[in-house]
């Protein structure tokens, strides 16, 4: 695989990334900007009484696992259109087989909503 | 041999640090870069779809799943108790247990090693073709599973009833 462009292309899209976040820590990190008292959380000069944190919403899971689900199904995919001169009519009719049982799935999920968010 | 040792260094070296992290955060960051240095690896064998697909699947899907149970379970960070010791012989017999596998794998003559060209391709889809037809109904059945888990009653989404809508439509034409 010809992987020197990416390896270039790598190390120069890594230097403006690198140059932002290096130039925003070196500017800040002086102590006239950067002590305790000024990272801290505001709640109204009191101690901050708690953890700011929301409530995880299950549903951002159910998406994550939907996804990983159907990325597989695409890479098996990949694959099989790349060899379809070599593995033939049966190989064909076993990848349609293979997206059937899968479609059976996604209409479970659709028709339960399982990806509705109000 | 050079890019071998930094990148095999570099995993090993992300892979400690995951479970010695303060922040769960970071560890999950030195887990995904322990996946791209896996990767790497991958691409220096000459199986670069491998790797993208590591790239994919690991570290765009699994290493998603971990932050998010890192976001769901309120650590704080400073009351983790540094009791390393308490696990350690537990941990140490199943570690020592994965060393023994891996020195059963390597060097040993009865693993067959497949050709990696195109043939792989092409014993996916018809020689090995139950297999898949496996993890077809695994996935269906997973997603049927977490589906069936983690939904709860939503509120009422606002649809359209594209039928009524219609139907309102056409006697406005009268």
């Amino acid at each position: 695989m010809e992987s020197a462009p990416i390896c270039v292309y790598l190390v120069i899209s890594l230097q403006p990334s690198l140059i932002l976040i290096g130039v925003a820590f070196l500017l800040v990190s002086s102590s006239n900007l950067a002590y305790p008292e000024k990272l801290s959380t505001y709640e109204c000069g009191f101690d901050p009484f708690d953890d700011a944190r929301n409530r995880f919403d299950i549903r951002f899971y159910l998406a994550a696992i939907l996804f990983i689900i159907f990325d597989l199904e695409v890479t098996f995919l990949f694959a099989w259109a790349v060899s379809l001169d070599k593995i033939g009519l049966f190989g064909f009719w076993s990848m349609i087989v293979f997206l059937l049982i899968l479609t059976i799935g996604f209409l479970f999920e659709w028709k339960k909503g399982a990806l509705d968010w109000e | 041999m050079i890019l071998f040792s930094v990148f095999s260094s570099i995993a090993l070296v992300s892979s400690v640090m995951v479970i010695r992290a303060k922040n769960p955060v970071h560890s999950v960051l030195f887990f995904i870069l322990v996946f791209f240095n896996t990767s790497d690896l991958l691409i220096l064998l000459g199986l670069d779809f491998f790797a993208m697909i590591f790239l994919v699947v690991y570290i765009g899907a699994i290493a998603i799943l971990f932050l998010f149970i890192v976001m769901m379970l309120n650590i704080k960070i400073a009351k983790i108790h540094e009791n390393v010791l308490r696990y350690l012989p537990v941990g140490g017999i199943i570690g020592v247990i994965f060393l023994l596998e891996i020195f059963f794998i390597v060097d040993n003559d009865y693993i067959p090693i497949l050709p990696m060209k195109l043939s792989t391709t092409y014993l996916t889809y018809t020689v090995y073709a139950e297999k898949i037809q496996n993890w077809t109904n695994l996935e269906t059945l997973a997603m049927i599973g977490a589906i069936v888990l983690t939904m709860h009653k939503t509120t009422q989404v606002k649809r359209q009833d594209v039928f009524r809508l219609l139907r309102m439509f056409r006697k406005t034409q009268e």
